[in-house]
């Protein structure tokens, strides 16, 4: 591409075999700046894992009967969260369909979590809380993986499916650490993957 | 028989241009100019030209100061592109008989 000569562009016919051979560079070219961002997946992946284990913890071992203050760490998150993405937005030089898509579903995740919690507090939900919270991570790592093209991302949404299903199964304390290794599955491991490959490529 | 190339379209620069806003939902000016590798001068006779044939849409906005120009392919630009290929695939083709 960087030997098209530009300046001659008036004068210069270029034949129809150029032409194609132009638009197919520059379409190659858009599909690689989809740069696909592993943060949100290990800020969450971290910060949902050891909100679990600290629950489970405190409830098991210390009988601690306000376990469940560690999800205010949910908002906290959600607010640097919040920052994160609007720093890399201002820097950010183009839009993919692809990155527009995510962006969405995400949201809609975001908004599906905060009407579970209003449901949770206000029934008796919470005690299985975790089986549609996992569902959640399903969907949105299948989903995800598939629009970006990445296998660890399918499949830790496949496996996510089926701990959702398993999950139902257990008592509260037991959906903890379903919750745990859901999260660890879907965020954690494909996440920290998601990072090596990003830095193999950029080297 | 034939359709004539868009003369707009078959010009270098323009072309990548379009091509480019083909694959993203918008893309800021100095984005194209990385892809290109065109001069900021050139890109902008070329961005103009494209805008006054209703292809693209410029929208000009300051983030932080700083002028940022965006452009976005319009319905239009979408449908003499597919209009270009097509013309293209023809030509393409009677070559080949």
């Amino acid at each position: 591409m960087s030997n098209i000569d530009y300046q001659n562009d008036q004068e210069k016919s270029f034949s129809p075999e150029e032409s194609l051979q132009l638009i197919q560079t520059m379409i190659r070219k858009t599909k690689d700046s989809v740069a696909v961002d592993s943060f949100y997946l290990l800020f969450w992946g971290w910060l949902v894992f050891i909100c679990c284990i600290v629950e489970y913890v405190l409830m098991i071992y210390f009988k601690y009967p306000y376990h469940s203050f560690v999800w205010w760490a949910m908002p906290i998150g959600g607010i640097i969260s919040g920052i994160y993405s609007s720093r890399k937005a201002k820097k950010q030089k183009s839009v993919t369909y692809i990155e527009e898509a995510l962006g969405y579903l995400w949201i809609a995740i975001g908004i599906s979590f905060f009407v579970m919690v209003f449901i949770n507090v206000t029934s008796e939900a919470w005690n299985t809380a975790f089986t549609y919270y996992i569902l959640m991570y399903a969907i949105g790592t299948f989903v995800s993986g598939r629009l970006i093209r990445f296998k660890p991302l399918v499949i830790g949404g496949i496996l996510n499916f089926i701990i959702a299903a398993v999950s139902i199964k257990f008592n509260f304390a037991g959906q903890l650490l379903m919750g745990a290794l859901a999260i660890l599955i879907s965020y954690i491991i494909p996440g920290h993957l998601l990072r090596i490959r990003y830095n193999t490529k950029k080297n | 028989m034939f359709k004539e190339l868009d003369p707009i379209l078959h010009s270098q620069l323009r072309l990548a241009v379009v091509s480019l806003l083909i694959g993203v939902k918008e893309a800021e000016f100095t984005f194209i100019r990385e892809k290109t590798n065109a001069t900021a001068g050139n890109l902008s006779v070329q961005v103009q030209k494209l805008k006054e044939a209703g292809y693209i849409e410029v929208t000009k906005q300051f983030k932080d100061n700083y002028p940022q120009t965006t452009c976005k392919i319009t319905p239009k630009g979408i449908e003499a592109f597919e209009a270009y290929v097509q013309a293209l695939q023809q030509y393409l083709q009677v070559g080949k008989e």
